[in-house]
């Protein structure tokens, strides 16, 4: 039956867990709020450790509070993290997204630092200051930084946060025994897409979505054990997915993945969605992981790692990385279709297009088709933005049956 | 002058074909050994990167799935400039330029997806010359929700 303009606007049939108001995905002034409360205090993957193997080698990340930041490993192996900004001039002081700088040296005024963040050099310091402001003035502003869960890069810009550990808590353990290898990042890929960052952890958050995957309706929802598979809520708004057997084999042109991971069963797949906007995705003889920046209500960019494992030889990477490639890579058949997804979203919930409520209301005991995934979520942003995300501006609105009464 | 006559026109016809989404025509072109690869450098995590990678088989298997799956349906256009033909016995090594635009489906606007080189091994021991090896190097890295259509 069709809905009148009242009935599209009205509440859906739902308790106010199980619906979120699509304001929530488009709203200038919530998405500061986000920025603020959900991203400038939280732990964030900036980079994974192999892609600073050496001492001295940096990379540059795009925190998505707009903090432009330098992660480092120093002469002392430590891995560290700086405001990539001049405390002289606010000039940006490393270019390069990558490299190995022994001193970051301004290309303004010369002036130079080492990796800890100390300045070591302000040219013709003593003409020009006279001893009124010196080396030890100008240091750089350092972020937490901590390596962790399979030698990712962890930052935060909270003086005063809890520890990655404190903040990951049990989320992770479904993973851990995975991780214990040294890992190596193969593939970097960041897409850029006119949608809400939320609406693309949505889509790592259930796995009802398969509908749109040709290739995870063959080899999984048609195959025993699928609908075996389970989500685990966590605190902190974390969720996993368990593992299943998945048939590579059924679609035409794949095979069973020859090459797998150390521990994990055949066509074993483990998930792990990490708030705000981070997924790990291990599948069979990938790991794959999703950090979600968000760049404006209706834009976000999601940067993707594939890793293989450190030791692999020559053929093993090279089928690790068709394997990702097959269904992970820019061209693969999944990736595709989950951006276009929520790209779609996008267009269909950009500001003025009176989307007005995003459903998360399939309840099956907490198996793969289950959406507590996403309501545990949306349970945890209410909490921290102090919105309810089914009232997120304190209209009034109540569960229907309270209403009613 | 007649010889690279013809490589040109290879290489142009490829780009015809797959812009028609005649996937059929396109592996015409290509010889039983035929191999596709996309490629492309990363500076940010500095190494080299294969995104597709397939041999005749597994192109074909790819263009029979294409209509199983859920894909954006803008078409994409290339424009390819061969720059040079290097022949050496019974094979030549083709660089050209490549840029491909996408034109959404919906008002015609039409904007860059990828700026690339083809780096083709083109086969002549045949009356017709026929592609042995693409490899598509990448310039771009940032490509939208990305495409299932290869370049």
């Amino acid at each position: 039956m069709v809905k009148s303009a009242a009935e599209w606007g009205a509440p859906p049939k739902f308790p106010v867990t199980h619906y979120v108001d699509s304001r929530i995905y488009t709203d200038q002034a919530i998405f500061g709020e986000e920025i603020d409360k959900l991203f400038r205090p939280t732990w964030i993957i900036a980079c994974h450790e192999s892609e600073i193997a050496n001492a001295f080698d940096y990379r540059l990340f795009a925190h998505p509070t707009g903090v432009p930041l330098i992660i480092m490993r120093g002469e002392d192996m430590k891995v560290r993290s700086f405001y990539n900004i001049c405390p002289h001039r606010g000039n940006t002081l490393l270019y390069d997204p990558a490299g190995n700088a022994k001193r970051i040296t301004c290309i303004f005024h010369a002036w130079s630092f080492d990796t800890r963040g100390n300045c070591v050099e302000i040219s013709r310091a003593e003409q020009g200051y006279q001893g009124r402001f010196c080396k030890e003035d100008a240091g750089l502003r350092e972020v937490k930084a901590e390596v962790g869960f399979g030698g990712f890069v962890w930052v935060n810009l909270d003086d005063a946060s809890c520890t990655v550990k404190e903040y990951i808590g049990p989320a992770l353990d479904v993973l851990v025994p995975y991780m214990e290898e040294p890992m190596e990042v193969f593939h970097f890929n960041r897409a850029v897409v006119n949608t809400n960052y939320k609406l693309w952890h949505d889509t790592n958050s259930e796995f009802y979505h398969d509908f749109v995957h040709y290739f995870n309706r063959i080899t999984g929802m048609m195959q025993p054990g699928y609908f075996d598979r389970k989500y685990t809520a966590f605190p902190n708004g974390h969720a996993s997915v368990g593992s299943m057997s998945i048939q590579y084999d059924k679609y035409e042109g794949s095979r069973e993945r020859a090459v797998g991971w150390p521990g994990l069963s055949p066509g074993g797949w483990y998930m792990v969605d990490l708030f705000p906007g981070m997924t790990y995705n291990l599948r069979t003889s990938v790991l794959r992981i999703d950090t979600a920046l968000p760049l404006g209500p209706n834009k976000v960019a999601i940067e993707f790692r594939g890793l293989g494992l450190k030791r692999d030889a020559a053929e093993q990477r090279a089928q690790r990385v068709f394997d990702h490639n097959t269904i992970w890579g820019p061209f693969g058949r999944n990736l595709h279709e989950d951006l276009l997804a929520v790209h779609g979203q996008g267009r269909a919930m950009r500001e003025g297009t009176d989307s007005r409520w995003v459903i998360h209301g399939r309840e099956e005991n907490s198996t793969i088709h289950d959406e507590i995934g996403m309501r545990h979520f949306y349970a945890e942003w209410s909490r921290r933005m102090d919105r309810p995300s089914y009232d997120p501006f304190r209209e009034g609105r109540m569960e229907p049956a309270r209403a009613a009464a | 002058m007649e010889q690279r006559r013809q490589i040109e026109e290879l290489v142009y016809r490829s780009c015809l074909a797959l812009d028609d989404g005649d996937f059929k025509g396109f592996l015409e072109l290509c010889d039983a050994s035929f191999r596709y690869k996309v490629t492309v450098y990363s500076p940010e995590i500095r190494k080299e990167m294969v995104w597709l990678d397939h041999d005749r088989a597994g192109m074909e298997t790819l263009f029979t799935n294409l209509p199983r799956h859920n894909s954006d349906h803008s078409p994409l256009t290339r424009h390819a400039t061969v720059y040079t033909v290097k022949v050496a016995g019974q094979q030549a090594e083709v660089v050209s330029a490549l840029q491909v635009f996408r034109t959404a489906l919906d008002g015609g606007a039409s904007e860059l997806f990828t700026v690339a080189r083809l780096l083709d091994t083109v086969k002549l021991d045949s009356g017709t010359p026929k592609l042995a090896q693409r490899v598509v190097r990448m310039q771009t890295r940032q490509l939208g929700f990305g495409s299932h259509i290869p370049l």
